[in-house]
């Protein structure tokens, strides 16, 4: 297969198949969920479960202060390669032409070098938390095959598209294969392993904020 | 209550709900709810990592209800559970956790992991791994209608004391009362000064109340050890002398679990919504309060703080009242760091106390307690539950700390206007 | 001098007391219940609760051992109660009591609680034998006050 080949494969049927199998495969897992129902709460409620919970979607993104001190590292470099990768990931003006095709909305962009520059620093959060996995005892305690993988198929992308951008190694036509192709591993990954969060947290939120509302306590 | 894996399995099975689904799939091995347990900050056990506790459920919820996992049970592929793994997890889901809920509230992603711990239990106790203590006080729960086998005759006697040493008569079996009072076996046996001080306040504030013979008993071990059968039929018979005696409401004592599972869990054990409110004691000792029936004629000046039981705070609701009733008769009270909502497990409920086994490592986490402490120089601590009263005791002690543990209810009493 | 007869009586001549006075009059409340306990360290305290002389430093520790005596006698949270060994519980609060000083005392008088607690060990001790009419140790406790006022 020529490189052209490549690319136009990657493109085309190749991120059919991995948008088909996100798509359906995070609709499943949510189904999957949302299928098992929940009871109904006989107790008398004392606040509101459905204020609360809509709530908690937004305000568990930030830790008090004493948890905050606890778990710094953690949350600071993660919140770092979150917020990088939601930077690089809709901010980019390439990226923002496939959503163009895709789904008929597009937005600015960032420039290029802020884009860089921040694909750096995520990848360097990423690298800093996969040797705080593998140090600290609780992660590392945790830690499984799911979570080394996702970690994999993260960073990834942002290397691949790292190398793609600077034009390092092979022609601009193969970078841009690789990347895209290591785009639909993660796609085709995602709803299979803790990835799923990113969906799923919502709903998680919900039912937490929901369940303390109820009870009178602002989670 | 015959026990065996397979029954342990299949409560496993019952118990997951779309809830707990969101949480296992959201979780993220990010280990900060490590951070938020004592049992994990006071002993640095990884294992004891709460999301961790949850892991015989998550295994269950996994291969009943994921397609990967179906799909991996049939290839024989993905982690089992087995019963020697439901034994290696019982000193995590019941020596190191009192279902305290600080983890439900630091979780990034959202997840209940103190309910899944609950939840846990009932596959635990169901394959026969619960602690012995437990199993020991649920048996005379159902059999003798208190966990600590306190009968009516011992319960008449503690209310004849009281009537003898303060002249007042305790009501009992009152039709049309406005509340019906339970207490612990906890009050009932190690502090009798409750049945007294409720009595006098209700005089001071004019208060009709009543025990009930047939169903004095607050504590509910079924929700502790996690048979939601057996916490159900405790819970009816708390509803049938509701309904006997004609109450409008029903007073849960200081003790914490009692009131979660009264006010909380008990219809959904039953199945049904009560025809009754339920009240924690220092809710109706609020209400009390803002309406202007308490007068309190001394004041304290030492310098006071109050430990929040979890399941009266955080997993009840019942924060902001403590407070507003401490202020009726403290000068000088501060706060804990890390307070209300967030403050920090005495170590000692959900069945932790009652278990002998654990004795070590519930007086090695106190520590955290004690550094809440130290950094405010108290003269005495206030709470609202007898288990903890009672542990916080003994914590101080063994760390060789000297300032006593008040009773809110007790303490009010005191300081009321004698009529 | 005349008789204490209830406990309005009682409660108030307790409060009246200056601390040392306090512990003395509560040690004998406790000595009248000490049969009820089977663990030796409380003979000890309350010994040392009832010595006029006792340093600052024999009370603590006394105090100290009360506490442990307390706990270890108390029935837990779950475990199948023994109405005769909360009796020993009651008579170790007792102890406890007579032993903490005026301020940190919630009813503001340590003896009273020291009677009180005694009151209820003999309470455990009826509920253990399930008989309700014999004694009758707040008249009994009257009597020492009365006595030790009147001496």
């Amino acid at each position: 297969m020529t490189e052209t080949e490549l690319l136009t494969w990657v493109r085309g049927p190749g991120f059919q198949i991995a948008t088909i199998i996100f798509v359906l495969g995070i609709l499943l897992r949510l189904a999957e969920i949302l299928m098992l129902g929940r009871k109904p709460n006989l107790a008398e409620a004392k606040g509101s479960a459905m204020s609360s919970g809509l709530r908690t979607i937004f305000t568990r993104t930030i830790p008090d202060a004493s948890t905050f001190r606890r778990s710094a590292f953690t949350i600071t470099a993660g919140y770092i390669f979150h917020l990088g990768l939601f930077v690089v990931i809709f901010l980019y003006a390439p990226h923002i032409l496939v959503f163009k095709d895709a789904l008929n909305i597009s937005w600015p962009a960032l420039p290029s070098t802020v884009i860089d520059a921040t694909t750096v620093i995520t990848i360097i959060a990423l690298i800093a938390l996969l040797v705080h996995r593998l140090k600290d005892p609780v992660k590392r305690y945790l830690s499984n095959f799911d979570d080394y993988l996702v970690w994999f198929v993260t960073i990834l992308p942002l290397v691949t598209g790292y190398i793609a951008f600077h034009r390092v190694g092979l022609p601009a036509p193969s970078l841009i294969a690789i990347h895209i192709l290591s785009v639909e591993l993660l796609m085709i990954v995602f709803p299979f392993t803790k990835l799923m969060h990113t969906f799923t947290l919502i709903l998680a939120r919900w039912y937490n904020g929901a369940i303390s509302g109820y009870r009178g306590v602002q989670s | 209550m015959s026990a065996s894996f397979e029954k342990g399995y299949n409560a496993l099975k019952e118990q997951v709900d779309a809830a707990d689904a969101s949480f296992f799939s959201s979780c993220v091995h990010c280990g900060m709810c490590a951070e938020a347990c004592l049992f994990f900050t006071e002993t640095g056990a990884p294992e004891r990592t709460p999301i961790n506790k949850t892991e015989p459920l998550r295994r269950v919820w996994k291969q009943e209800y994921t397609l990967l996992g179906r799909i991996g049970k049939i290839f024989g592929l993905g982690k089992k559970v087995t019963d020697e793994m439901l034994q290696q997890w019982e000193t995590l889901v019941y020596d190191s956790c009192t279902l305290c809920g600080r983890c439900s509230m630091v979780c990034p992603v959202g997840n209940d992991i103190a309910g899944m711990i609950r939840k846990t239990r009932e596959g635990m106790a169901a394959a026969g791994h619960a602690p012995a203590g437990l199993i020991g006080a649920t048996k005379r729960a159902v059999t003798i209608g208190s966990p600590m086998g306190v009968k009516l005759p011992a319960l008449q006697a503690q209310i004849a004391h009281v009537e003898k040493d303060t002249g007042m008569t305790i009501p009992v079996d009152v039709k049309g009362a406005d509340y019906m009072l339970l207490l612990s076996s906890m009050e009932i046996m190690n502090f009798p000064e409750f049945i007294e001080a409720v009595a006098k306040i209700f005089k001071h504030a004019s208060v009709s109340w009543t025990i009930s013979s047939e169903a004095f008993e607050a504590t509910n071990s079924g929700i502790q050890i996690g048979v939601s059968d057996i916490a159900a039929e405790l819970v009816q018979r708390v509803v049938d002398a509701a309904a006997k005696l004609k109450v409008k409401n029903v007073i849960s004592p200081e003790c914490g679990h009692a009131y979660m599972a009264i006010r909380w869990d008990g219809p959904n054990l039953i199945g049904k919504a009560y025809d009754f409110k339920v009240v924690h004691i220092l809710e109706l000792l609020d209400d009390l309060r803002q309406q202007g029936r308490l007068k309190v004629s001394r004041r304290l000046s030492q310098r006071l703080t109050y430990h929040d039981p979890c399941q009266i705070s955080r997993r009840g609701g019942v924060i902001d009242e403590p407070r507003n009733l401490i202020n009726m008769f403290a000068d000088n009270f501060t706060e804990m760091p890390d307070t209300g909502k967030m403050n920090w497990c005495c170590g000692a409920g959900g069945g932790v106390s009652s278990n002998e086994r654990a004795d070590e490592i519930r007086l090695q986490v106190f520590q955290r307690k004690k550094d809440q402490l130290d950094a405010i120089h108290v003269d005495g601590m206030i709470s609202a539950c007898s288990n903890c009263r009672i542990h916080l005791e003994d914590g101080l002690e063994e760390y060789h700390m000297d300032m006593p543990v008040l009773s809110l209810t007790e303490t009010l009493a005191q300081n009321l206007e004698d009529h | 001098m005349s008789q204490i007869t209830d406990d309005t009586e009682f409660k108030q001549a307790l409060k009246d007391l200056d601390e040392s006075s306090q512990r003395l009059i509560a040690a004998r409340f406790i000595e009248h219940v000490l049969p009820l306990s089977t663990d030796e360290r409380i003979a000890r305290i309350v010994k040392v609760a009832a010595d006029n002389e006792a340093s600052a430093d024999e009370l603590s520790n006394a105090l100290r051992t009360a506490k442990a005596a307390t706990f270890d006698s108390h029935t837990r949270c779950g475990s199948e109660g023994n109405w005769k060994e909360q009796a020993g519980y009651f008579v170790s609060r007792a102890a406890v009591a007579a032993l903490t000083p005026c301020e940190q005392c919630s009813s503001g008088s340590p003896a009273w609680q020291a009677a009180m607690s005694s009151r209820m060990a003999r309470t455990s001790m009826e509920i253990d034998a399930d008989d309700m009419s014999t004694t009758n140790e707040s008249e009994q406790q009257y009597k020492i006050l009365s006595d030790y006022l009147n001496s």
